[in-house]
This record gives structure tokens, sequence and C-alpha cells, in this order.
């Protein structure tokens, strides 16, 4: 007789991020999207575990530089959809931020 | 103290046998998160969305936000499936947990209204004033994913 167990495993945990008065910074978000791409056990062979933080922290730079450039260029969008609509004043108030 | 930890529905588990719910995340069912102040209690028990001690406050919307599902996948010999983190932006909100249920699920074989998938313990209350409330879900492997079968 061939027998067969399912189990599931329940230990999961999320985790909840808030801000007060503002959005999440390129920053606050490149973490999150870093900790999405790469997972790195502390129980890893150390020089592989080394290597891999090196590799996250690499990508921590450039994730913030394009979070940065998109927040930009967003609001260039934002400012022109505005100007568009003869709302000039608040148009510049955007791109000043 | 209303929410006890994080919980697999039971009921979840029996409706998978039945086959009630899909997870592709192109053609799969709709999923939702609903948010609950501390009044609420959840368990292991709960079987189905309800709106008692739902929270409510600038930005949220009574029944939660719809979840992104990202195609189930495999490590090794355990199943497991993500969700895309959820924000209700530029929101007001005081939430101490949450529930994960299905509002389109298959009831060919078992009758079900808004099914309850998941109950999670933010661990205390979570506050957002005129900002972003977002719902992190952890690392999708074998060892840290919001739904695993092992």
């Amino acid at each position: 007789m061939i027998a067969s167990a399912v189990g599931n495993v329940t230990t999961f945990k999320v985790a909840v991020h808030t801000t007060n008065g503002r959005g999440f910074t390129p920053e606050e978000l490149a973490e999150r999207c870093a900790n999405k791409i790469i997972a790195i056990s502390d129980d890893a062979n150390p020089a592989i575990r080394a290597q891999a933080r090196a590799f996250r922290e690499e990508l921590l730079k450039t994730l913030v530089f394009y979070m940065r450039e998109a927040v930009k260029s967003d609001r260039t969008t934002v400012y022109n959809v505005l100007t568009d609509a003869g709302q000039t004043e608040l148009a510049q108030y955007i791109r000043r931020l | 103290m209303a929410f006890t930890g994080n919980f697999m529905c039971t009921s979840f588990k029996k409706e998978l046998l039945y086959g009630a719910h899909d997870f592709d995340s192109s053609s799969g069912d709709t999923f939702k998160i609903a948010l609950y102040t501390s009044s609420a209690t959840l368990t292991a028990a709960t079987t189905a969305y309800s709106a008692t001690n739902e929270v409510s406050g600038t930005n949220y919307v009574a029944g939660g936000g719809a979840l992104t599902p990202v195609d189930p996948t495999s490590s090794g010999t355990t199943a497991l499936l993500d969700f895309v983190d959820e924000t209700w932006s530029t929101a007001t909100i005081t939430a101490r947990g949450a529930l994960i249920y299905n509002t389109t699920p298959n009831t060919t074989s078992i009758a079900l209204t808004n099914p309850a998938v998941i109950v999670l313990d933010f661990g205390g209350d979570k506050t957002s004033t005129a900002g972003d409330f977002t719902v992190v879900f952890p690392t999708a492997d074998s060892s840290n994913a919001i739904i695993r079968i092992a």
C-alpha cells in the first residue's frame, strides 16, 4: 500500500508599513523591493551570504535611483497635465516639489 | 484580546479539496483583504468575510481591497503562493488585523459566500494618518510564503 501525507504550513508573517502625512519614500520602497527580490538566510554559507549582501546593497542603490527618476518623471507628466488644464500655478507648485 | 495569531482558516483547507479556490493570476478567483479593529474576533474557525468590526476610515471602502495573486509555484516539495503587497493610499486607518477572502469561489460542489482564506494578526494596532497603509506579504519561498502546502 502506498500512503502519502500532505501538510500545510501556517508559520507565515506579514508586515504592515504605514506613513503619516506623506507617502513612502523611494528609499523605503526600494528596501521592500529588494527584500522581495533577494532573501538572504542567516544559515547560508558565510561566503555566499557576504556575496549576497553585497549584491543586495548594489541592487538597493539602483532601485532607489530609478524610483527617484520615476517620481521626477511622473511629476513632469502631472505638471504638463495641469498646465494643459490651465492650472499653471498648481503646475508650478508640483514642479517645485 | 481578539486576534491570537495568523491562521490558515480550517474551512479554507476543506474547500481546497472541493476545488473551490483558483489562485491563477489572470483567470482565477477574486481575492480581497479586509482590515479589522482590535474588537474583531478572527481565528482559524472563521469561515467567511463579515463587516462586523471592520475598520472604517478615509479612503478605506468596506470589504477591503482586491488582491493580486502571483501564480502558484513550487520549491522543492513545497507548493507556494504569494500576493502583491496591498496599499491604501492617502488613508487614515487604524487596524489590528486582516482577513483574506474569496469573493468569487467555485460553488459547483459546495455552497460558499465570501469564504475566508487566511487571518492575519498584525501584532498590534497599525495606523496611517493621511498616508499610506501597506500590507507587505512575506518572501515567496518555501519557508516564508503566505500560503504553502508542504
